[in-house]
């Protein structure tokens, strides 16, 4: 393998077959994945190649930019917004505290806005220096696959160049996907939610995961009203039911209303706005309407077939344990390859191809106790199994300790809304199975927990630390007695 | 501290027949109490003297404990007692073991002074130090004072205040002792509960087994003293002119300028109160840093982020004297010089064991030079019947410590498992602002205890901070065994620090490696993920050769790809 370093612009590098490549990598899609892939092989010494879109915030089969859906269309504006959209409930909280604050405030949606453009243009070019500075070629350009060792970027112009590379990596990512509703062209995703010229006055957001609950909270805590329709009974599917529970209490509690149970059917054009209708012959009237209902890999336009890389029902890139796919030269990474779709992931999936192919050490990703987070308000964080997947994947029995509890700062701000903590156990081994948390500082707090999970932590080890006082997180460490034990059988045998 | 966890499911009581059980005729005695120089065990008395007089208002029925004692060398007579454990002290660690001892099946009684929210010899309140002077105020007025920097943020965001947030003094001490009367009658309520008996006075030892409450005496088989600490005040002329810290938890108005002095936790914490609730603040600190005994880059680090903030700091600099000028103002004298106009002066300059007029000396409970009640690995001390925990032992004075060694302690005399509190990896918090979380050891603790460690810092600006264009950011350390991988100190500094170390330090304690923190998956985008990212150490550090020096810094990028 290509372990010894090479000048950029030599392109005699030659393979055990004597053909000659113009890479030794070419990675098509600078987002997360795509980034860290292409760093790490050329820091093992390899000749690196990656095209990305030209940049904009909303994306679409020829735009998107470097640094990809994390960086400009997810969790660095979301989280941005998240922040803006904290500082709503904040200061009523800070009332009780003694702050006199102004009755009517001012929240400036364009100034906050524009400063999240800068940062994302500012991180745009530092993705862009990182991949100099790691002499990685970046060429502007949609990037297609026309061979196993072969791909064309077309360029903004229109010139199409091609090159040849001894592996090709697919990390092009995905996007919202709209449900094919009449009207549905009245209706934002994501990409555009974060991008809006005007902070919308009253909302619709369809769908219950975590983006709808995400931009939810956002819009709500910068004062719009917000609806939230989604198709079961809580929002959330796949999480811990308790948690889905407490989420949507906090939500309400908020502001939100809720919808569960109730899908959207046609939106209609008024002159007072989108008028939105439901299958349960609902009808209201938003000026914005969020489609937060899904996304899917990029692959349409890669000529993916033409190659014979196979992908599955919903479009995603197929791949072995080491983000293979079924033609040897080619791989994927990140969501395109609809694994566990977050940005930490694309990261270590990226790493790991470029050790297997660059570093001289085959290297799976491992998706045990992969910690994640919904940036709510208050947010939703977790790590492991939920109480539902312990019961289902344990032989034994499962220990379940959940504490809810009303966080300090409530105490004087007033504000009605419980933090809840839980820990699955098993109860034959005393390991700690999953952790969940909802509320304030959630996801800081998680990150640690999830290094004691991922070492396989028992909960008497769990016990054995001492709290930090007074925190919340100390919780996790001071859950003496069992809410519940579920037997094998999976049914609750106490419930103290 | 959630404040449920008062609410926490109580255990069980046992049952008659369990204690029979439990605690059998033939009772052992525990083989590593056995071993100490005296002759008892924590169950067994073979004291043979009259139970006399009083009778406690709530007299509970005879336990078990109190079963004949069948000792060895033939049938004494056993001694009854009021109760089976007898507490001194109503705070974290004489609750927690009280409490225990009780769902353990001890008769238990606990005697503490009468409330306010300034200590003394004569007051004190059920809750102790931390509910009512310490963590929990402190915390709420941290929670208060740190609006202000977040109405700074919220301009970066967006938001705007025609007229500029003002604080009103006295709605927050209102809210804040309203909450302080609840949370000590839940502790009253919790100590109820679990059937011990709350005796409102100052006690005091009469012998090794009995406790005078304001006159009145109680037996007891043990007695716990956890009559924790309080403010040191050093004696300098004009002291009485001086504020500690019961005092700045309870100002009655807001202080205009004020001089604290200390470099410790309490000096720092109540810097960042004050600075964010708009007083002018001045720290007087003797050495050149800040929190002695932390890590020495957060030392650093901690005092230039609080100086963005606008806290003066006066280093090298020690009281000499405190003077109030005719305007009603106060001056403090220090070796370099003098300065005026200050409202209050808060001496923040340690706090000492509450040793005093507690009978130890007549009973021959022996206390060090600091007045600090010297126990052993049990909470033991010299006298066999007597035990300390928490603030007065003085071993790492804090809460959840407190909390540890009283429940170690009743696990230890009423559940016939002697256990040692374990104080390795106890994590820490300083509310400053921005706060400190930390466990394990310090750089300069790691380098003496294993020679050889890689140390990994960050040091970057949160995404917060580059919206709100505020000078904040975040440090974080990880401290490695060379040999072992060993994951043995970790320290941070910035927004959410005291959050974000409770969950490192499970793993610290379960001796977790630096390649488990790195097989971990990070949460994105948190200031936490960077724990779990640090991929190349910022230096090596061998005792052959000091240092290995910079091994390269990375730029924190938004996500670290």
């Amino acid at each position: 393998m290509a372990r010894k370093m090479l000048v950029d612009g030599e392109l005699n590098q030659t393979n055990k077959e004597g053909a000659e490549y113009d890479f030794d990598l070419f990675v098509i899609g600078a987002g997360s994945g795509g980034v860290r892939a292409a760093r790490f092989s050329a820091n093992y010494g390899a000749k690196v190649g990656i095209c990305e879109l030209p940049f904009h915030p909303i994306s679409s089969e020829v735009i998107g930019g470097v640094g990809g859906t994390c960086v400009i269309r997810g969790c660095v504006p979301k989280k941005i917004l998240v922040y803006g959209a904290t500082f709503g409930g904040e200061i009523e909280d800070a009332r009780n505290y003694g702050w006199e604050v102004n009755e009517k405030l001012d929240f400036n949606w364009k100034k906050l806005l524009q400063k999240k453009t800068d940062e994302i243009n500012r991180l745009n070019g530092i993705y862009k220096r990182l991949l100099s500075n790691a002499s990685v070629k970046l060429l502007e350009g949609e990037g297609k696959i026309i061979g196993p060792n072969k791909v064309e970027v077309t360029q903004p112009d229109g010139t199409k160049l091609s090159y040849s590379a001894k592996h090709i990596l697919i990390a092009t990512g995905s996007r919202a996907h709209r449900p094919p509703i009449p009207g549905q062209e009245l209706a934002i995703t994501s990409d555009e939610a974060l991008s809006l010229d005007d902070l919308p006055k009253h909302a619709v957001v369809f769908g219950g995961g975590y983006i709808a609950v995400e931009f939810a909270s956002i819009w709500r805590g910068l004062g719009a009203t917000v609806d939230l329709f989604y198709r079961k009974e809580l929002p959330l599917r796949g999480f811990d039911d308790e948690m889905r529970a407490v989420v949507a209490r906090n939500l309400e509690g908020r502001g939100i209303k809720l919808h569960p149970q109730t899908n959207l059917t046609e939106l209609v054009k008024t002159d007072n706005g989108i008028k939105v209708i439901t299958d349960h012959g609902g009808e209201l009237i938003a000026d914005v309407v969020l489609f937060a209902t899904g996304r899917l890999p990029n692959t349409k336009r890669l000529n993916l077939e033409a190659v014979g890389v196979e992908i599955d029902k919903t479009g995603a890139v197929k791949v072995d344990e080491y983000s293979r796919t079924n033609i040897p030269s080619i791989w994927a990474v990140g969501d395109v390859t609809n694994r566990m779709n977050l940005t930490p992931v694309a990261l270590m999936e990226g790493t790991c191809f470029a050790k297997t192919v660059f570093g001289g050490e085959s290297s799976k990703p491992d998706y045990r106790n992969i910690p994640c987070a919904v940036f709510s308000i208050p947010p939703l964080s977790i790590v492991g199994l939920s109480e539902e997947e312990a019961i289902e994947q344990v032989n034994g029995d499962v220990l379940v300790f959940t504490s809810t509890f009303n966080p300090m700062k409530n105490t004087v701000s007033g504000r009605q809304e419980k933090t809840i903590m839980k820990l699955v156990v098993d109860a034959e081994t005393d390991k700690v199975l999953g952790a969940s948390m909802c509320g304030p500082d959630a996801p800081e707090i998680m990150q640690g927990i999830a290094v004691a999970l991922k070492c396989g932590a028992t909960k008497a080890q769990f016990d054995s630390t001492v709290g930090i006082h007074p925190s919340a997180a100390e919780e996790f460490v001071t859950m003496r007695s069992v809410s519940r034990r579920v037997t094998a059988r999976g049914k609750a045998k106490t419930n103290l | 501290m959630a404040t449920t966890s008062f609410t926490a499911p109580k255990l069980s009581s046992p049952t008659f027949q369990t204690l029979c059980r439990n605690f059998p005729l033939s009772l052992p005695i525990p083989k590593t109490l056995s071993s100490f120089s005296f002759h008892l065990s924590p169950f067994l008395s073979r004291f043979h003297l009259h139970h006399h007089h009083y009778h406690p208002p709530r007299f509970h029925p005879r336990r078990l404990f109190a079963v004949r004692a069948e000792s060895e060398n033939g049938a004494e007579p056993i001694r009854h007692y009021d109760f089976d454990l007898f507490t001194i002290g109503a705070g974290s660690g004489g609750v927690r073991a009280s409490r225990f001892a009780a769902n353990f099946g001890a008769s238990v009684a606990v005697c503490e002074l009468p409330f306010s929210t300034i200590s003394s010899e004569t007051t004190g309140g059920v809750g102790g130090t931390c509910v009512l002077r310490g963590c929990v105020p402190k915390k709420l007025m941290v929670y208060a004072s740190k609006y202000s920097h977040e109405f700074d943020e919220s301009n970066g965001f967006g938001w705007k205040y025609d007229t500029e947030p003002k604080h009103d003094w006295s709605t927050l001490m209102a809210n804040k002792n309203a909450e302080l009367q609840r949370l000590t009658g839940i502790y009253k309520n919790i100590l109820n509960k679990a059937g011990v008996t709350l005796i409102e006075g100052r006690g005091k030892i009469v012998d090794p087994h009995t406790v005078d409450v304001d006159g009145k005496l109680y037996t007891a088989r043990n007695i716990l003293i956890s009559v924790g600490g309080r403010p040191f005040i050093p004696d300098i002329p004009g002291r009485e002119y001086a504020i500690d810290s019961d005092a700045a938890l309870d100002l009655p108005s807001k202080p205009e300028k004020v001089a604290i002095v200390g470099g410790g936790y309490i000096a720092l914490e109540f810097a960042g109160i004050f600075n964010g609730l708009t007083s002018e603040v001045h720290v007087f600190i003797r050495q050149k840093k800040v929190l002695r005994g932390f890590d020495e880059e957060i030392r650093d680090f901690v005092g230039e982020q609080m100086a963005l903030r606008g806290i003066q700091f006066h280093t090298e600099e020690s009281p000499q004297a405190i003077v109030k000028s005719a305007d009603g103002s106060l001056s403090l004298k220090t070796n370099k010089g003098t300065i005026e106009g200050f409202s209050h002066i808060m001496l923040a300059t340690g706090r000492r064991p509450n040793t005093k007029n507690l009978g130890l000396e007549s009973v021959g409970v022996k206390i060090n030079k600091n007045g600090a009640i010297e126990v052993d690995e049990y909470s033991r001390t010299t006298v066999p019947s007597i035990w300390a925990v928490g603030d007065v032992t003085d071993r790492i004075n804090l809460t959840p410590v407190a909390l540890m060694e009283g429940a170690a302690l009743a696990k230890t005399l009423f559940q016939n498992e002697p256990t040692k509190p374990d104080y390795r990896a106890v994590p820490s918090a300083v509310f400053s602002q921005p706060p400190i979380g930390q466990v394990g050891l310090t750089e300069e603790q790691a380098i003496k205890e294993y020679g050889d460690i890689d140390v990994y810092t960050a040091n970057f600006r949160p995404l917060k901070a580059t919206l709100s264009g505020l000078p904040d950011r975040v440090f974080m350390k990880l401290i490695v065994c060379a040999k072992t991988n060993k994951v043995i100190g970790l320290h941070m500094c910035g927004e959410d620090s005291a959050e974000i170390a409770q969950g490192f330090a499970v793993a610290v304690k379960a001796g977790l490696t630096k390649a488990d923190f790195d097989a971990t998956v990070g949460i994105h985008p948190t200031s936490a993920e960077e724990f779990v990212t640090m991929r190349s150490p910022t230096r090596k550090i061998r005792q052959s050769s000091e240092s290995q020096g910079n091994m390269g810094h990375e730029a924190k990028t938004a996500a670290g790809v």
